[in-house]
């Protein structure tokens, strides 16, 4: 990779840095400071952070997303809205990377208002960032902010499900047959390139396919690959029958 | 290191050892995951940090306090909300910023509605919101969570 590729990547980072040299030069007193402030976000961050990232992991992997996706159709009222809370608190990734999984889980049969309702949940009430807010702000404002997200998404998933139709969200694409990686939803876990390292490799920090033409797919490790990926970003479409 | 990292330290290992007892692939699947989903967040994480750390030398924490404290409550929480919808932190270093604020004045009505806003409603995300839900579905959604991030902060405001 060339070297204006990496500045080009993280130009954030870049900025960030020649800032930091213009200040050094210009007062280097303020300089030093500023070092002094970041070093105490970073010895928080990495106090904190491997574990809220295994916590996720590890929530993600044991709660059966599966088994509790059946039950948010339009008829499960009450348990349809609790089960969607839960699968927005537990999932790990970014809000984009919940995205693909609630197309898939509306072409399916979910409802808007809980699709909604995961999305909302799955960007404020992670279980893992509830204890890192109750560390920094302390637990009786993470428990009042808690309620008060949870019964405020409950009200306006209701009334931006009497907003939405069905029929606003666009319809299903037709795919071509083969495999596919969603790349606005995978978030670079590596998982995919790692159980089937023939057929996904990382590029750029997104998974993509090697051509694999002529190649006799292990179905059995594809099907790995594909459950694994922890933002179902990938998807295996048998040819001839669409 | 602070009883509650502590806590969360032995769950979370307490956690790990049962899930390695009970199946060890899924554990180490879990623990690849987990690692793969932080090296790929250090860079950007690191920027933001340093990015803080120069923000509150050049506006030290103290100052925002008194610049807000000089503000109309609705107008600082609005702003909060706004601060919040443009700004990609991601949330476990957006809570010691927001401790270090509300540590030096800062009211905590603006603050909560920061918080919220910052994970909940999304202008960088819209784009690609809008590709997978359609136009109608993210607008809705983001101006009643902006809304009701509002809301939750005034109410907040008052119980506190």
């Amino acid at each position: 990779m060339t070297i204006l590729k990496k500045v080009k990547e993280n130009l954030f980072l870049a900025i960030v840095a020649l800032v930091y040299i213009a200040m050094f030069i210009i007062n280097p007193t303020m300089g030093a400071a500023s070092v002094k402030n970041s070093g105490y976000y970073i010895k928080e961050m990495l106090m904190i952070m491997p574990v809220i990232f295994i916590l996720t992991a590890l929530l993600d992997m044991w709660v059966p997303k599966e088994k509790i996706m059946r039950y948010l159709g339009k008829e499960a009222k009450a348990k349809g809205v609790f089960l969607s809370f839960v699968v927005g608190s537990i999932s790990a990734g970014p809000i984009y990377a919940a995205f693909p999984m609630c197309v898939m889980l509306h072409k399916k049969g979910a409802s808007i208002r809980n699709i909604i309702i995961i999305l909302s949940s799955w960007a404020v009430i992670k279980v893992p960032m509830l204890l890192n807010e109750a560390k920094f702000l302390g637990p009786k404002f993470m428990a009042i902010r808690w309620v008060l997200t949870v019964i405020a998404i409950t009200i306006f998933s209701w009334i931006a499900a009497k907003i939405i139709k069905d029929e606003d969200l666009p319809g299903e694409v037709l795919t071509q047959p083969g495999l596919h990686i969603n790349r606005d939803a995978c978030m670079g876990c590596t998982l995919c390139a790692k159980n089937y390292p023939e057929v996904f490799e990382m590029e750029n920090k997104k998974a993509v396919t090697k051509p694999y033409e002529g190649l006799d797919l292990d179905m059995d490790k594809l099907e790995s690959a594909i459950k694994s990926c922890p933002v179902k970003a990938i998807s295996y479409n048998e040819g001839g029958e669409i | 290191m602070d009883v509650f990292t502590l806590v969360v330290w032995v769950g979370t290992i307490a956690f790990l050892v049962f899930s390695f007892a009970k199946d060890k692939m899924k554990t180490k699947q879990a623990l690849k995951m987990a690692f793969g989903m932080g090296k790929g967040m250090l860079a950007s994480i690191l920027s933001i940090i340093f990015a803080i750390g120069l923000i509150l030398t050049i506006i030290p924490p103290e100052e925002i306090a008194k610049f807000l404290g000089g503000q109309s409550v609705l107008l600082a929480t609005i702003g909060g909300a706004l601060l919040g919808t443009i700004t990609l932190v991601p949330a476990f270093i957006a809570f010691p910023l927001v401790g270090t604020l509300v540590g030096a004045g800062v009211s905590v009505i603006p603050s909560v509605a920061f918080l919220t806003t910052l994970t909940m409603v999304g202008v960088v995300t819209f784009p690609l919101e809008k590709k997978e839900f359609g136009a109608k579905f993210t607008a809705v959604r983001n101006s009643l969570s902006f809304l009701f991030a509002i809301v939750i902060a005034l109410v907040m405001g008052v119980i506190i």
